[in-house]
C-alpha cells in the first residue's frame, strides 16, 4: 500500500511552524454584534467569546460563549453608560473573565468606544493578557456624530486609555458611513454595515498574525501601523474594505468593488492614508500570481505611492471564492489635522437645559494653515436646517461630519426620523466648491442633528407579545409598506 | 373505539398559527399509507409557530385531536409532531473518519461512528438538534455515495445537514403535546415534512426547492442530488400581511383576513387601479369602501420582501450557483391571488405551485395546500415506522398496556 504524507499548507508540519492562537472576544453591545456576524458569515471555528452587562444583547447574540456579567448588580439592565458601575461589574465577575485571556497568543478586542461595559472591560481583560503573555489588539468603533457630545467625549478617553494599554488599537468611525444611502434610509442598516465591515477587520486580523499561506505577515506588521500612537492625538487610524468574489472573477472589478466601500467614500481619506495591508484569502486553487496581480490592480488605482503589505492564506472552506480585506493605517500624526473627522465635540458643553428646537454652534477642529477639502463627490441633498453660525467662520478640518450646529428637538418615533440628518446650505452646488478653493463658509456645510431616540418602538399588532422578527436592522414585525414609505390610500 | 394490533396507526400533529390539525393514518401491511381522517381547530395564541399562552394553546391541541379520535375512531396515544419558528437555524457539516479495517473496506460500524461524530458536533447554546439528514458519502479520492458499505478507501467523509433550534421552545411546543398524555413519538421538521408531500424522489434528485408559507412562519428547503443542502424558517407569513391590512386600511383583523382571501393580490394590475371594495357593514362596522390598489400595494410589499429575503438566503447558500431545479410554493398563504407571478418575477428559476403526492383513503383533504405539512409529516411518520424494528415479545406487551392506559388517559 503506498502511504502518502500530507505536505503543504495544511498539513500539521504547517501547524506547528504557525502555532499562534487568536481570539476574538466582542465586548458590549457592538462587540457582541460584530462577533454574531463573524458566526453567520465568518469562521464558525473561530474562537469567539461575547461579553456584556446587557442580558438582552446576550440572550440575543448567536456566539456560542457569551456571558452576561453583573447580574447581580444590575439584574441584565446593563450599565446606562455609567463607566464606574461597569469597572464594578468587572471587578466582581473577575472569574468569569479571566479565562478569556488565558490560552490565546492573540486577543482582538472589539467593541464600542463610547460604551461603559465594554470599556471597562477591555481595560481589564489587556491587564489580564499582558500577565499571561499575549498580545491585544483592539478594533473600536468610535460613535455618530449625533450620538451626542458626552459620547464623543468618552470615545475620545477611552482611546487614550487603550492606547496606553494595548499593543495595537484600530479605530474606525462611524461618520465615515454618514451618508451611505443605506445609513441614510435606516440607521440600523449603518450600525449593520459597520458591524460586517468590523467583523471582516477581525478575520483579517487573525489571518495576519496567525494564519499560515502563500504570504505571510506577523503580529509585527499591524503593531508597527496601528500601535503607534499613546493618546489621542489622532482618533482615527484605520479604513477598512472588503470584498469576496469568484476566484474566476476579473482582478479590476474585484479591486474597483472594494474601493467603493462605505469607509473609502471620501477621497480626502487619501491624504491621510500612508500604509496599507491587504489580506487575501481563497480556496487551494487560489496562486501567488492571482494575489500579486490583485496587489498591482490595487496598487494602480491607489492614489500616491502607498506601500502595500499582502498576507495571503488557503481556505480549506472557500469553495473558489476569494476575499480581500484591505486594512489603511495613518502613522503620520503631523498629517492628520486636515482630513480627520472631527465632530467637533472633543469639549462637551456643560449640562443645561435643553432648548426646544434650537440650534448652538459647537467648536470647530480648525486648521488655519490649510483649506478645507474639496467636497465634489457629495452628493446633493436639500437642506434640513440652515443656521446661522454665530462664531466667527472658521475652515473646517473635518470633511464628513463637522457639524457646526446641533440641533435638539423633541421627535417622533418613527424610524426614519432617527438618522442624523445632514444639512447642506442651498446656495452652494458640489460643482462649485470643487472648482473654487473654499471658502471659510463654505467649508462648514453640514450640520448633525441629534435626535432623542423614543424607548417605545412602533406598534407590531398582532406580534406584540412575540420575538421581534429583525433583518438587517429592520423589524419585520412592522408593516412593509410603513418601512419602504409606500403611500396608502385610505 | 379502536385500536388492535393488527392496525399500525400513526398521527401527524402541527401546532401551527392559524389552527392546530392532527391526521391520522394507518400503515398498511404492504407499507402504503391511507389517511383516515384530519381533525382541526382553529389556533388561539400561537405566533410564528410559537406558544405565546401554554394553557390556549394547549386547549387548541386537545380539541384538534378530539376532533381527529372522532372522525377516525381511533384513540391517540402518541403523535408525530411537526417542528418549525424562527428560532430554527441548520447548516452543513462534514465528519471524516479514517478506515482501518482489512482492505481499507468500509462497514456500517465506520458510518455508525460517522453519525456518532457528527450529533458530537458543537451547537450553539441552549440550542437542540432537530435533524441530522445525511447528505451524502465522500471516498478518498473524491467520488461520492450514498451507501459506501463494502467500498474501499482510506477514509471516508460524511456531509451532513444539520437542524438545531432553541432548546426552550422546542420543549415548550413538546410539553404542550405530553401534558395531555400524548406520547411526541418524534418530530420532524416543517419544511423537511412538507417536501415528503410534494416532491417526488425523481425531483429530489433533480433539485427543487419548497416554501411553505404558512400563517406565522415561511420555512423552505432546498433538495439538490436528492439530498437535503438548505434549509431555513423566516419568522413572516400570512398573517403578516393580514396585520399590515390592518394597518394600513385600518380595519378590524377578520375582515381584514377575509378581505386578504376573497379580494387581495400580490400583483398590482393596472387595470384595476380605480376600482374599489366594498367592505360590509356590521352592528359596529361601518360600510367602507377599501381602494384596491391601496390593498395590492399593501400585499405586494409584504410578499416581495419574504420572497426576496428567502432569495437572498438561497443565494447565499453554496447549493445555488449549481442549482438548476424548480421552486415550488405550498402553504395556507400560497393560495393568494398573484402569487406565482410575484415568485416568478423574484426568483431567477422555475416556480410552480406544489401538488401533494396522491394518497390512499380520505380524499377530502388531497387539494388543500395548507395541509401539506401535515400530510408529508404522515409520510414521515411512515417512513420512520417502516425503518423501526417491530416491538416483539414483553416489549410488544408494553407497548399494548401503554396505549390501554393512554386511551384512558392513565399516562
Amino acid at each position: 500500500m503506498i502511504e502518502f504524507t500530507p505536505d503543504g499548507p495544511f498539513s500539521e508540519k504547517a501547524d506547528q511552524l504557525f502555532p499562534g492562537r487568536v481570539r476574538v472576544i466582542g465586548l458590549g453591545q457592538t462587540g457582541a454584534a460584530v462577533c454574531d456576524q463573524l458566526v453567520l458569515h465568518g469562521r464558525p471555528s473561530q474562537d469567539l467569546w461575547v461579553f456584556d452587562s446587557d442580558q438582552l444583547t446576550i440572550e440575543g447574540s448567536v456566539v456560542p460563549k457569551r456571558y452576561l456579567l453583573g447580574h447581580s448588580l444590575v439584574h441584565g439592565l446593563g450599565c446606562s453608560g455609567d463607566i464606574e458601575l461597569a469597572r464594578e461589574i468587572v471587578a466582581l465577575d473577575e472569574e468569569q473573565i479571566a479565562p478569556a485571556a488565558r490560552g490565546c497568543d492573540f486577543l482582538v478586542l472589539i467593541l464600542g468606544l463610547a460604551g461603559s461595559t465594554g470599556v471597562a472591560l477591555a481595560e481589564r481583560l489587556i491587564e489580564l493578557a499582558h500577565g499571561a503573555n499575549a498580545k491585544v489588539i483592539v478594533v473600536g468603533v468610535q460613535p455618530f456624530a449625533f450620538e451626542g457630545a458626552a459620547r464623543r467625549a468618552r470615545s475620545i478617553e477611552t482611546i487614550a486609555s487603550l492606547r496606553a494599554e494595548a499593543d495595537s488599537v484600530l479605530v474606525l468611525a462611524h461618520d465615515r458611513i454618514a451618508e451611505n444611502p443605506a445609513t441614510i434610509k435606516n440607521i440600523r442598516h449603518g450600525f449593520h454595515m459597520m458591524h460586517q465591515l468590523m467583523a471582516k477587520v477581525a478575520q483579517a486580523l487573525s489571518q495576519i498574525v496567525c494564519k499560515r499561506g502563500l504570504i505571510q505577515l506577523s503580529f509585527a506588521d499591524v503593531r508597527s501601523l496601528y500601535g503607534r500612537y499613546a493618546g489621542s492625538e489622532v482618533l482615527e487610524n484605520c479604513w477598512a474594505a472588503h470584498v469576496e468574489g469568484d476566484i474566476h472573477d476579473r482582478t479590476e472589478d474585484l479591486v474597483a468593488e472594494l474601493l467603493a466601500c462605505p469607509l473609502l467614500g471620501d477621497e480626502l481619506i487619501w491624504k491621510q492614508i500612508d500604509h496599507a495591508i491587504v489580506a487575501v484569502s481563497g480556496s487551494c486553487d487560489l496562486e501567488l500570481s492571482e494575489v500579486q496581480e490583485m496587489v498591482q490592480a490595487l496598487k494602480d488605482r491607489l492614489p500616491g505611492d502607498i506601500p502595500i503589505a499582502t498576507s495571503a492564506s488557503l481556505d480549506e472552506e472557500s469553495n473558489e471564492r476569494v476575499r480581500v480585506t484591505v486594512l489603511l493605517a495613518t502613522t503620520a500624526p503631523a498629517r492628520m489635522s486636515v482630513p480627520e473627522i472631527v465632530a467637533g465635540f472633543e469639549n462637551p458643553p456643560a449640562k443645561k437645559p435643553r432648548p426646544s428646537s434650537k440650534t448652538a454652534p459647537i467648536s470647530v477642529t480648525t486648521e488655519p494653515a490649510k483649506p478645507a477639502p474639496p467636497v465634489a463627490n457629495r452628493p446633493a441633498k436639500k437642506p434640513k436646517i440652515s443656521p446661522k453660525p454665530t462664531a466667527p467662520p472658521e475652515p473646517v478640518s473635518a470633511p464628513i461630519a463637522a457639524p457646526m450646529a446641533v440641533t435638539v428637538e423633541s421627535h417622533s418615533i418613527a424610524e426614519e426620523d432617527l438618522i442624523p440628518a445632514i444639512a447642506i446650505e442651498p446656495e452652494e452646488t458640489p460643482t462649485a466648491v470643487a472648482d473654487t478653493p473654499p471658502t471659510p463658509r463654505a467649508s462648514r456645510r453640514f450640520l448633525a442633528k441629534q435626535e432623542e431616540m423614543s424607548f417605545e418602538a412602533a406598534p407590531r399588532g398582532r406580534f406584540e407579545k412575540t420575538h421581534e422578527t429583525m433583518y438587517r436592522g429592520e423589524n419585520l414585525d412592522q408593516p412593509t409598506y410603513r418601512r419602504r414609505g409606500l403611500k396608502i390610500q385610505l | 373505539m379502536f385500536w388492535g394490533k393488527s392496525r399500525n396507526i400513526v398521527v401527524a400533529l402541527e401546532v401551527g398559527s392559524t389552527k392546530v390539525a392532527a391526521a391520522v393514518g394507518e400503515i398498511r401491511p404492504d407499507g402504503t399509507l391511507a389517511l383516515l381522517g384530519i381533525g382541526e381547530a382553529a389556533s388561539g395564541q400561537v405566533r410564528k409557530c410559537e406558544i405565546v399562552d401554554f394553557e390556549v394553546a394547549q386547549g387548541c391541541v386537545r380539541d384538534a385531536l378530539a376532533e381527529a379520535e372522532q372522525k377516525t375512531d381511533v384513540v391517540v396515544a402518541e403523535v408525530y409532531l411537526a417542528i418549525s419558528g424562527a428560532h430554527i437555524r441548520s447548516s452543513n457539516t462534514r465528519v471524516t473518519t479514517l478506515i482501518n479495517n482489512d482492505g481499507d473496506e468500509i462497514t456500517p460500524e465506520n458510518l455508525q461512528e460517522l453519525h456518532d461524530m457528527a450529533t458530537a458536533q458543537p451547537l450553539p447554546t441552549d440550542h437542540a438538534i432537530v435533524h441530522h439528514l445525511l447528505q451524502h458519502y465522500v471516498l478518498d479520492d473524491g467520488s461520492m455515495t450514498d451507501n459506501p458499505i463494502g467500498l474501499a478507501s482510506k477514509q471516508l467523509t460524511a456531509h451532513f445537514h444539520q437542524v438545531y433550534g432553541m432548546a426552550t421552545r422546542l420543549q415548550t411546543t413538546i410539553r404542550c403535546v405530553k401534558e395531555l398524555s400524548i406520547e411526541v413519538k418524534n418530530y420532524a421538521l416543517s419544511s423537511y415534512a412538507t417536501a415528503q408531500a410534494v416532491l417526488s424522489r425523481n425531483q429530489k434528485q433533480l433539485g427543487a426547492i419548497v416554501i411553505n408559507l404558512g400563517g406565522g412562519v415561511s420555512d423552505y428547503i432546498a433538495y439538490q442530488k436528492g439530498a437535503v443542502v438548505h434549509t431555513g424558517v423566516l419568522g413572516v407569513g400570512g398573517d403578516h400581511l393580514t396585520n399590515d391590512i390592518v394597518s394600513g386600511l385600518k380595519i378590524p383583523y377578520a375582515k381584514a383576513e377575509l378581505l386578504k382571501k376573497n379580494e387581495g393580490s400580490v400583483i398590482l394590475d393596472a387595470a384595476e387601479a380605480d376600482s374599489c371594495i366594498t367592505l360590509p357593514g356590521a352592528y359596529n362596522f361601518e360600510e367602507r369602501l377599501i381602494h384596491r390598489t391601496s390593498l395590492n400595494t399593501i400585499m405586494q410589499a409584504r410578499q416581495a420582501e419574504i420572497f426576496e429575503i428567502i432569495l437572498e438566503d438561497l443565494q447565499n447558500a453554496p447549493f445555488w450557483p449549481d442549482f438548476a431545479g424548480t421552486l415550488y410554493i405550498t402553504g395556507g398563504a400560497s393560495q393568494v391571488k398573484g402569487l406565482v407571478e410575484l415568485a416568478s418575477q423574484v426568483f431567477p428559476c422555475p416556480v410552480e405551485l406544489a401538488h401533494q403526492s396522491p394518497f390512499d383513503g380520505d380524499q377530502t383533504y388531497g387539494r388543500r395546500p395548507d395541509l401539506s405539512t401535515l400530510l408529508g409529516l404522515l409520510q414521515y411518520a411512515r417512513q420512520a415506522e417502516l425503518e423501526l424494528p417491530s416491538a416483539r415479545g414483553f416489549a410488544r406487551v408494553g407497548q399494548s398496556l401503554r396505549r390501554a392506559l393512554a386511551s384512558m388517559r392513565l399516562i
